[in-house]
């Protein structure tokens, strides 16, 4: 018998969630432990994923018992386990680092949030496992359902909005999406990835497979907020409620990534994707319009929360450049800055939310003199700032260097220069705040003071997570060897660019 | 503005439809979509499965993975209504009705409340004055809607239906309930707590038949697992577990349904249903 972790990775939390749920109605302090214990099985279930995937090569499961093309398969390599690490470790570190915000933002609900936040990590789990389109589908759908829902908690009544306007967006990119794996149905008559890829090749000049991957990316671009296609993004993070936006932020957009991934190199296939389409040259053009536009709409916020949702924007247009690049360096930078994204994104909005949870709002007037107060986030601020510029040995920086050495190897200099440049914008925009909060004297109108009138730091479980975060940042720019070695080569032993 | 979108819904319409000029026709036997899979469904679920129905094999079975998130979905929509639309507040604006005299009591800015019964009922968003020959007629037709739904789902193996749509047919005739009497004799006879209850019920059914075919040893959802606990050979309870996640599913629906519309009738506050 196979093993039982790919179920048990998507299972625990979904059962958590149910149970959470319950429990709101019950008694509603088993709902924090519920929903830690789910995540920890899955964190344990991705950890096993990802040691066995290593060498294995592919983790099947048979949902039902039932043979691939027949059922619904789970089929797991070496990327896809990655992924779904970075998912476990954040969800979790996320939940225990909001506790005590939702505790005081949301005491009457907090059951039911949980059960929902549950049932958007339980949504990636299965978007990033599965190796059916249309289960893929599924599941997109719980996450972007619980997604609004969530999103629509913040702020008063911009956070309704904004969510709204995301819902409008979503649903779009979801049925593009559907309606492309709809034509490949149409056509090949199957809903298995790996039997769709094997059916393929004698379709590939075909006009409706032409308009399915069409479809299918345009959708997997709304969803992940490529450039022009991203008018929904920077409303929903920035109303979202923190504890909400720090695990939306730095998941949904990288797994969409690994969505678009994943269908390019599994479904439809490198030779058709880079040899028989040639749009690799258009999209690594749209990619560097979406840094640069991302970078440059970062440098005209005032507002703290608006400027990071840009500065992902400007960090989607480097992962889909990346891999539209066509070579190895090229897929290697997309993937190791899927990794580096999610955790400095992360780190980014950890701050956010520990300055939230002591500040009265995040705009630059707000942050003055916030160093005196709350060294230790501070401290996280100026490393993950580091990281999106590309400081070395800090993890953005060597996937950047994979970006950059895999432009120039592709002759995609205005890619390159797009890097360097907004590099150079990250470097102002996070060096002008590292200025406001250490130079400037606290203004009259900080938040949630102490006894003595001074910004206190945030509390230690809320410190922790950032701390862990910050090493984090360290340690997988000193690693990034052994993941492009333990993860990307084998992906790529699989699915060899031509 | 409006310019711009009609461009962009042309031009993706046209695209859709330029593509589908390469489809098959209409109804080919000999089409991808008839002859890759579905000669196996067709010819193979009734032996492997034992469920004449095949869309029912296929949803409940083949797929049943894919069938239990898209519970998951509903339980999700019930999940969210609650999330954004429950006010945990009660009123402090209170009407009371005396109801053999129709006088009318105001209670401003007051956490006092009199007992509801007979001689009071209170009047807020959730109270209608109804008439007596659609209560009437109401009170007739429901338990017949409840039974034909009940059929559904029970019948979902071998003609149309199935759970999410006996779900569906059960879960109007409470909101029938609500609409012919007033939201709150509904909510009496189903506290919201029990609705809660039964939204995860349903998908805990769902979800707890997979798990505990992965206890006698099997994959998620392997119905022939259950053949060790239940008196069946491991084909015929093939049909047995199918019916067993249809009830889950008819519960769950049934169960959001109404949670939905009761929270967005009454506008999240339904205080006295507690």
């Amino acid at each position: 018998m196979n093993s039982v972790a790919p179920a048990l990775l998507i299972l625990a939390p979904f059962l958590a969630a149910l149970l959470c749920s319950a429990f709101s109605w019950l008694e509603r302090r088993l709902c924090f432990p519920t929903a830690l214990l789910g995540l920890c099985v899955s964190l344990l279930a991705a950890l096993d994923l990802l040691l066995q995937a290593g060498p294995a090569g592919v983790i099947q499961y048979k949902m039902g018992g039932w043979s691939p093309p027949f059922g619904i398969e789970y089929r797991i390599d070496a990327l896809s386990a990655l992924v779904i690490l970075i998912i476990a470790c954040i969800a979790l570190l996320n939940l225990a680092a909001s506790h005590r915000q939702v505790l005081r933002d949301m005491q009457d609900r907090f059951g039911t949030f949980y059960a929902v936040y549950l049932l958007f990590v339980t949504g990636l789990f299965g978007v990033t496992a599965t190796g059916d389109l249309f289960n893929l589908y599924v599941l997109l759908e719980i996450t972007s359902l619980t997604g609004y829902a969530l999103i629509a908690m913040g702020d008063g009544d911009r956070g309704p909005l904004s969510s709204l306007n995301y819902l409008f967006i979503g649903v779009i990119g979801a049925s593009f999406y559907l309606l492309g794996v709809g034509y490949l149905y149409i056509m090949t008559g199957s809903l298995n990835m790996v039997d769709v890829a094997r059916l393929l090749p004698p379709l590939y000049g075909s006009s409706a497979i032409l308009v399915a991957f069409v479809f299918c990316m345009l959708g997997i671009w709304i969803k992940m907020a490529l450039f022009p296609l991203h008018v929904w993004l920077p409303n929903a993070y920035t109303y979202a409620p923190a504890a909400v936006s720090r695990v939306i932020a730095p998941l949904m957009t990288k797994v969409m990534v690994y969505v678009m991934i994943r269908l390019m190199f599994t479904v439809f296939g490198l030779e058709y994707v880079f040899e028989q389409l040639d749009l690799s040259r258009t999209v690594v053009w749209l990619a560097t319009l979406a840094v640069l536009a991302g970078a440059v709409m970062a440098l005209a916020q005032r507002d703290l929360r608006k400027m990071f949702s840009y500065v992902i924007v400007s960090e989607i247009g480097y992962m889909v450049g990346g891999a539209w690049l066509g070579n190895e360096l090229g897929f290697t930078g997309a993937v190791l800055h899927i990794l580096n994204d999610a955790l400095m994104t992360f780190a980014l909005f950890l701050v956010l939310g520990n300055l939230l949870f002591r500040l009265r709002g995040v705009s630059f007037e707000d942050l003055r003199g916030s160093f005196v107060g709350m060294p230790w986030t501070m401290a996280g601020f100026v490393l993950a700032g580091l990281s999106i510029i590309g400081v070395p040995p800090t993890c953005g920086f060597f996937s950047k260097w994979y970006l950059i050495l895999a432009g120039l190897e592709a002759g995609a200099y205005q890619f390159v220069a797009a890097l360097v440049l907004s590099s150079l914008i990250c470097a102002v925009l996070f060096f002008r705040i590292i200025e406001i909060a250490f130079f400037e004297a606290p203004g009259p109108s900080s938040g949630d003071t102490g006894q003595n009138g001074q910004l206190r730091e945030a509390p230690v479980s809320m410190l922790i997570p950032l701390g862990l975060v910050s090493i984090s940042l360290l340690a997988v720019g000193v690693y990034a060897g052994s993941v492009v070695r333990g993860v990307i080569a084998p992906f790529l032993g699989l699915y060899p660019i031509p | 503005m409006k310019f711009f979108g009609f461009l962009i819904v042309s031009l993706c319409g046209g695209l859709l439809l330029y593509a589908s000029s390469e489809f098959p026709d209409w109804g080919d036997p000999d089409s991808p979509a008839s002859r890759h899979l579905s000669p196996h469904y067709i010819e193979e679920s009734l032996a492997e499965t034992g469920v004449p129905n095949l869309v029912t094999s296929v949803l409940a079975d083949y797929r049943s993975f894919d069938t239990m998130f898209e519970t998951a979905v509903i339980f999700c929509a019930g999940l969210a209504c609650l999330l954004l639309l429950r006010k945990y507040k009660p009123e402090t604006d209170r009407y009371y009705r005396h109801i053999p005299t129709g006088v009318i009591l105001h209670f401003k800015n007051s956490r006092k409340s009199l007992p509801v019964g007979s001689e009071f009922e209170l009047m807020d968003a959730d109270w209608v004055p109804y008439d007596l020959v659609i209560k009437t007629v109401c009170r007739i037709l429901i338990p017949f809607i409840q039974l034909y739904a009940l059929y559904v789902v029970a019948h979902g193996d071998f003609s149309p239906g199935g759970g999410f749509q006996g779900g569906v047919i059960f879960g109007s005739s409470l909101i029938l309930l609500a609409i012919s009497y007033n939201l709150r004799t509904a909510v009496q006879r189903i506290k919201e707590r029990v609705l809660g209850f039964l939204c995860v019920l349903g998908v805990l059914i769902y979800a707890g038949l997979g798990v505990l075919c992965m206890f006698l040893g099997g994959e998620f959802l392997d119905y022939s697992r259950l053949a060790a606990i239940l008196p069946a050979d491991p084909v015929h309870v093939r049909a047995l577990g199918m019916l067993g996640v249809e009830i889950g599913v008819g519960i769950a629906v049934m169960a959001v349904m109404a949670a939905i519309y009761v929270n967005i009738a009454s506008a999240g506050r339904h205080d006295e249903g507690l």
